[in-house]
């Protein structure tokens, strides 16, 4: 395989790509970040808080000493920390499952050639167009049948494969692989599944972290089918649920399970964001 | 999940005075518990927020050693949508399922989905509760579906100060005796408002408003043949006129009730009055605490009134359903209720608690010390009974868009009336 | 629709010479099904727990059918489609769909082409910021709502206090229709916006880097190079996005939810922003109307369909120029 990866001889000019960012680059990228943290962010201080600091105006900004209080009193009033494992389980099996089928799949979709391709890709594209929240009824059903309500399964099993996993990854590959690359492979005598692992894996390395990412993300936060199907083992959000007291609202308390769900995603984000920055400098494999 | 404390905890001795009588109307209900078979099970309860019954689980797995009991939450709007999953597929339901007052009429409406309770001894029960609140979950067959758990009441609560700052009497009983009817209290509003300080309203808001009134008429949104009455109910259309005609007199903050923004308009003085029940009072006292001793309680004009409570039903999917029933029983039990009330501050639903002097004679601090006890329990007790068909609460949320759509001034009153006839009209269907 | 590809990705190809003959039909066999093999997994999985669910409420909405009463429901055929056709409800909800599709569709992908843009560069602390345009997706909705009500709160909400500062009169957010779809489209650019630039950013990265360094060395200009390469090299992302958009855009149910407020499904006091999403919610879980919900449900698919196309033929003719 060695020459397929040295394809592309580079000659070394003073041009690098992607450029180097300017100040401006910066000043705009930062704006953004802190529009895109500023509500977390406000979560974190209002559940060091206590619960009159919603209501504040001008708002709170700045953190109060409360947050341990809060966290106590969630861990109190749930069983947090299973939920925080029964995500984590839940939500590691869906992201591994769906990067991998959807991997496979895509593969097959941008680079080889069969029957029904075309027609089969629209398909699975189409299976996400009809709004899901009414399916939870007939899913139910069937879980009940096989026996798996209240099991982490019920959760797992539906969301091992997804239609937008298959789609991303299928216009991901059609571009990120070279078709010569894989025909170079055939001459060699390179099997599919010697060609998928060798060639296609790698290449697919920054979109498979997005992908893992997007999908570790919305199981995460997934909430209306867990919430039905797993309330005696619950998930994190189906756990915040439980936090809402009836009719006033206990916004502290909420925006602390909240704070607490959120930070196991974003250590997940920090380990695939360096996938997602790996994934450039293995220039050598997009030759 | 009224959850006022000090209300509570002051009572802790009234529950052992109630315990007697109480014991005595339980009786019947617990009776046969003990020898439910020696197999053992486990009852489990859905519900939404803090119904306050932890400790009471203890001491009846103790009283019942064959039972164990496992209690789960979730939000308010999630909890009632699982439960028309869980009936919808049926099964995954609970033992016992929590309803609130807001959606008990649509549940209502299909007994059979649940036990009639009436079958398991809760007739003989009846006469523990209020007899609306017994009524509001009673099958159009006479199927009981629920055992009541705490009430609301109704007054309404107000702020001393702002009313000394336009000139209006402070003191509750001159306020109380100001306002006897709805429309009294508006036009004490008119007065409020032409004195009001900037950003100050006299009451939250028109869907708030409307529905304390017609909670009062003898009949509401539909007949006992639960035929919508809307539009030719004379009292609907009184209630909406006076409600209109203040929100075109700029007595309205305009605020939707249980949003964002109401809940921020309790600290920024955007009301000088509000209808208040029992639970609310733990909302204000969280929402502006700087104004304590400025909030006081009157009584609500018309004298009775209920804004929230919930009860507990055992849908028939179930197991256990007998050991629920009877489960459900001792759980909303005069005793129990007391309990709750103890530590949760919930309102009883069963009026034997509220001749006790210490619950009638009851004061709160924080309303300059207002008897609450007896302002909520007086409210709750002259309420009477206003039959509820299957969509009320969606009749409910009609017609306070429609008088949104005023306060926004989208629509005149009239246009919005004829709009809101048509949409309530459509849910006839 | 080789179409969901930019270019045909495998030219007819000659048959390479076979070194021998066993491993000449072991190849035949491998090409001719290893790509079922590979697709199998997800259609299998999807068959057994997709489309079940999908059959069953294709059968619901056509019968009506009470949640609360499962045992009693009668076959009406297409009579809740008839129904929903002569619903002003829900050709309400579908205008409200499309605008706010619109307003927060378009704009979000250029500007997530624009941060992807920007996030290709070598920079320092690159991961955080990579990483940090994700934030609002990963942002509790919980967060999100009592955010967002707050800087659109009609009294004393912080867009309103800008608007003062300039002096304008405050906006009742919730009230109008047009003010209620910014802000609405607002809340859900923001929350895609990130998502949609990583995806693009993922794609830029596959770009040879030849193909800028000969530009570069041909004397092209950097947006010259953005508009000449990257665009068009990114066609099968941009038709990617733009059909997730279509999909997830028109199934808008969260944002419109939360920014009423009351957690009440009617979008508004005139239903100013209910969209067909939350039209389906209100009939399935709130009036329980198991089988007129399935039947929106199934027609907002349709919607759905038609527009995926039409945006999947623009989206091809608008970067069309490379092939």
């Amino acid at each position: 395989m060695a020459q397929m990866t040295a394809r592309a001889p580079r000659r070394r000019t003073n041009f690098t790509y992607p450029r180097v960012g300017s100040p401006w680059t910066y000043a705009a990228l930062v704006a953004i970040l802190i529009g895109s943290a500023f509500p977390l962010y406000w979560s974190l201080v209002v559940s060091s808080q206590s619960n009159d600091a919603i209501a504040k105006v001008p708002p709170v900004l700045i953190p109060g000493g409360h947050l341990f209080d809060n966290i106590a009193r969630v861990f109190d009033t749930t069983d947090f920390a299973k939920a925080l494992l029964n995500s984590l389980i839940v939500s590691s099996a869906i992201t591994v499952s769906v990067v991998f089928f959807s991997t496979l799949a895509g593969f097959a979709f941008a680079k080889l050639r069969f029957k029904g391709r075309q027609g089969l890709l629209i398909v699975a594209i189409a299976t996400s167009m009809v709004p899901h929240q009414l399916g939870i009824i007939p899913l139910y059903i069937l879980m009940a049948k096989l026996g798996w309500t209240g099991q982490l399964a019920a959760v797992i099993v539906p969301g091992l494969v997804t239609a937008f996993g298959v789609f991303f990854m299928t216009q991901y590959l059609t571009r990120a692989v070279p078709t010569e690359l894989l025909e170079a492979g055939r001459v060699d005598g390179c099997s599919t599944a010697r060609l998928f692992w060798h060639v296609v894996l790698p290449a697919a390395r920054p979109a498979a972290a997005v992908l893992g990412l997007f999908t570790f993300m919305q199981a995460w936060n997934d909430f209306f089918w867990p919430l039905v199907v797993l309330q005696d083992n619950p998930t994190v959000q189906v756990a915040l649920s439980s936090l809402a007291s009836g009719y006033t609202t206990d916004y502290t308390l909420t925006l602390t399970g909240t704070v607490l769900a959120t930070g196991p995603i974003l250590i997940v984000f920090l380990v695939l964001g360096r996938q997602i920055v790996g994934g450039i400098m293995q220039g050598a494999i997009k030759g | 999940m009224n959850r006022n404390r000090a209300f509570g905890r002051r009572l802790a001795r009234v529950a052992s005075a109630a315990l007697a009588a109480a014991l005595l109307v339980t009786a019947c209900g617990s009776g046969d518990s003990g020898d439910s078979g020696s197999e053992k099970i486990t009852l489990t309860l859905n519900l939404f927020g803090n119904f306050g019954y932890k400790e009471l689980y203890a001491k009846y797995e103790a009283e019942h050693p064959n039972i164990k009991i496992e209690e789960r939450t979730a939000a308010y709007n999630d909890h009632h949508r699982n439960l028309a999953t869980h009936l919808a597929t049926n099964s995954g339901a609970a033992d016992i399922e929590g309803v609130d007052t807001g959606f008990i009429a649509q549940f209502k409406d299909k007994p059979n989905q649940f036990v009639d309770l009436n079958k398991l001894g809760g007739d003989k029960l009846k006469d523990r509760w209020l007899s609306w609140k017994w009524q509001a979950s009673l099958g159009k067959g006479g199927e009981q579906i629920g055992y009541g758990t705490d009430v609301g009441g109704l007054a309404i609560c107000y702020r001393r100060d702002l009313f000394q700052q336009a000139g209006l009497p402070v003191e509750r009983d001159a306020v109380a005796a100001a306002w006897p009817t709805w429309e009294k209290y508006l036009e004490l509003g008119k007065q409020f408002q032409s004195k009001a300080p900037a950003g100050t309203s006299f009451y939250d808001g028109g869907g708030q408003l409307f529905n304390a009134i017609i909670g009062q008429a003898p009949t509401g949104y539909y007949d006992t043949s639960d035929k919508i009455i809307v539009s030719s109910n004379p009292e609907v259309k009184k209630a909406w006129n006076l409600v209109a005609q203040s929100i075109k007199d700029g007595l309205s903050a305009k605020l939707i009730g249980s949003s964002q923004e109401w809940n921020t308009g309790f600290a920024k003085s955007q009301f000088a009055t509000i209808a208040c029940p029992a639970w609310m009072m733990t909302k204000i006292k969280d929402q502006s605490k700087e104004f304590a001793g400025k909030w006081d309680v009157a009584l609500v004009p018309g004298g009775g009134g209920n804004w929230g409570g919930s009860y507990l039903t055992v849908p028939k999917q179930g197991k256990h359903t007998k050991q629920a029933a009877e489960l459900a029983a001792w759980l909303t039990a005069p005793e129990q209720q007391a309990h709750v009330f103890t530590k949760q501050g919930n309102l009883p639903s069963t009026p034997a608690l509220y001749d006790q002097p210490e619950i009638a004679g009851f004061k709160s601090d924080f309303f300059n010390n207002a008897p609450v006890g007896q302002v909520f329990t007086a409210a709750a007790k002259k309420l009477t009974p206003q039959y509820q068909g299957p969509r009320a609460g969606d009749i409910q949320t009609t017609i306070r868009d429609a008088l949104v759509r005023v306060e926004q001034g989208k629509q005149t009153p009239d246009e919005s009336w004829t709009q809101m006839v048509a949409d309530v009209e459509r849910l006839a269907k | 629709m080789t179409a969901l590809h930019a270019a045909p990705t495998t030219a007819k190809r000659d048959e390479p010479e076979p070194p021998d003959r066993r491993s000449f039909r072991w190849a035949r066999i491998d090409g001719k099904l290893s790509p079922y093999a590979y697709i199998s997994p997800f259609f299998v999985i999807f068959g057994i727990f997709g489309l079940f669910p999908l059959m069953y409420t294709a059968y619901v909405s056509l019968t009506d059918w009470d949640l609360l009463d499962g045992e009693n429901h009668t076959w009406v055929g297409f009579g809740n489609y008839s129904e929903l056709l002569g619903d002003p409800y829900f050709w309400n909800a579908l205008g409200n769909t499309l605008s706010i599709w619109f307003f927060s569709t378009v704009p979000q992908l250029l500007a997530a082409l624009w941060i992807a843009h920007l996030l290709n560069h070598r920079l320092r602390a690159r991961t955080a910021l990579r990483v940090g345009v994700l934030l609002p997706n990963v942002t509790s909705i919980v967060a999100v709502t009592i955010v967002f009500t707050q800087l659109f709160g009609r009294d004393f909400g912080m867009v309103n206090w800008v608007i003062g500062l300039v002096g304008l009169d405050p906006i009742d957010w919730q009230a109008d229709t047009w003010s209620s779809h910014l802000a609405i489209s607002v809340i859900v650019a923001w929350r895609w916006t990130g998502y949609n630039a990583l995806i693009f950013l993922a794609s830029m990265q596959a770009i040879p880097n030849d193909l800028y360094e000969a530009a570069t060395l041909d004397g092209a200009r950097q947006s010259q190079q953005f508009w000449k390469i990257t665009v068009p090299m990114l066609r099968p992302t941009i038709i990617f996005t733009t059909i997730i958009s279509t999909i997830g855009g028109l199934q808008i149910m969260a944002e419109p939810l939360l920014f009423a407020g009351s957690q009440t499904p009617t979008g508004g006091s005139d239903r100013q922003f209910q969209t067909v999403a939350l039209f389906m919610y209100e009939q399935g879980f709130r009036e329980f109307r198991f089988g007129y919900a399935s039947a929106v449900a199934w027609t907002l698919c349709l919607v759905i369909v038609i527009f995926a196309i039409v945006n999947y033929l623009l989206t091809r003719r608008i970067s069309n120029d490379e092939d």
